[in-house]
């Protein structure tokens, strides 16, 4: 694909960010009113994380990402055993969990997904890894957040970051 | 697993399928392959549910033989597949999995899917027009309903099984033939329908 959303996060013109767990590889970026966080390669978390900004995640999770009306990307880096709700989400690295875009799920020739999606409109781009089932509904923009998985801690990142 | 080198093959027999569906029906899809960008591209546009199974990279494929009884390998089937109790499929897409499978192994598999096959089921799949044609080892998706890509699956190919259509028709119990066609290179597609329920067979237009 070419530029896209996502590439704010990898070349970021102006944005407020808030970075977890950074380490070299990412840009500094300048400050403005859009908000997003990164979460570094470093990274181990274990629980929820509830966002309500778009979020750039390479680490490690096991557990939920809530970022309902945002942008989810899991990097090539990213490894995660975890449900995701998210506005849009973009998957580079590897998920074992089941996935809810309320707009997209794009899986990207480096993704291996294992799990079950739901979305208005999925895409797969050649070259990606899923199994599983898909949910599409191209009719209805609806979303069924996912039941986050019982007995995690809750992390909250992003401007509401305690 | 898709891959980056697709070919496009013309079907005559897909589009049936698709002319036959109610639009406004939820679609529940089950394709035995890999998933492929082209499928998922093309139920977009569908309100469905599809769930690849990709027997293809389990052991299904590359030791039909196993060890075990014909009752624990249809529990293997049904573990893999994965469908929810009480779920109808609309549409099983084969692709080429019944030339590697063997014939007790592709007997699990028919009676594996029965509790989730109904009258309006209908089925596809690619064969060899005759047990000598040689069955390139691809991967199949679906571009429009009267086009499949296909993408060689690399690695070694296992082991084949070349069936006339007679002894696959034994084979598949309660899905019958309805319609076979020729395909690029020897090859061949075939509608199936299933046959319990010889008078409530869905209108096909061919």
């Amino acid at each position: 694909m070419g530029t896209d959303i996502f590439d704010k996060f990898k070349y970021p013109k102006s944005g407020h960010t808030q970075r977890v767990g950074c380490h070299t590889g990412y840009a500094d970026i300048g400050s403005s009113s859009e908000k997003k966080t990164m979460i570094g390669a470093g990274v181990k978390v274990e629980g929820q994380i509830t966002s309500d900004e778009d979020l750039f995640f390479e680490g490690s999770l096991e557990g939920t990402i809530l970022a309902i009306n945002h942008e989810v990307l899991i990097g090539k880096s990213g490894h995660l055993k975890a449900n995701i709700t998210a506005g849009v989400v973009r998957i580079e690295g590897t998920v074992k969990g089941d996935i809810s875009g309320v707009e997209q799920v794009v899986i990207s020739k480096t993704g291996n997904v294992h799990g079950n999606i739901q979305s208005p409109r999925v895409t797969l781009e050649d070259g990606a890894k899923f199994k599983g089932s898909i949910e599409m509904d191209p009719g209805d923009q609806v979303v069924l957040p996912v039941t986050p998985l019982s007995n995690v801690k809750s992390h909250q990142v992003g401007s509401k970051a305690s | 697993m898709t891959s980056g080198l697709c070919e496009s093959l013309q079907s005559n027999l897909l589009a049936a399928i698709f002319e036959t569906l109610p639009i406004d029906k939820r679609l529940v899809v089950l394709d035995m392959g890999a998933a492929m960008s082209s499928t998922v591209n093309f139920f977009n546009k569908f309100k469905c549910r599809l769930s690849f199974a990709d027997l293809y990279a389990g052991d299904f494929v590359v030791h039909p033989c196993g060890e075990g009884t014909h009752s624990e390998r249809v529990s293997q089937f049904q573990h893999h597949l994965n469908l929810p109790a009480g779920t109808k499929i609309d549409i099983c897409l084969f692709w080429d999995l019944f030339g590697y499978l063997d014939g007790p192994t592709l007997m699990a598999l028919i009676e594996a899917l029965d509790p989730h096959v109904s009258s309006d089921t209908l089925g596809y799949g690619i064969g060899v027009r005759s047990a000598d044609m040689p069955l390139p080892f691809f991967q199949y998706g679906i571009e429009r309903s009267t086009q499949l890509s296909q993408a060689n699956r690399g690695g070694i190919q296992p082991k084949r099984y070349p069936r006339s259509q007679r002894d696959l028709h034994h084979l598949l119990d309660y899905f019958e033939i309805a319609k076979c066609r020729l395909l690029a290179d020897g090859r061949v597609e075939y509608l199936l329908i299933e046959n319990r329920h010889h008078d409530t067979k869905p209108q096909l237009n061919f």
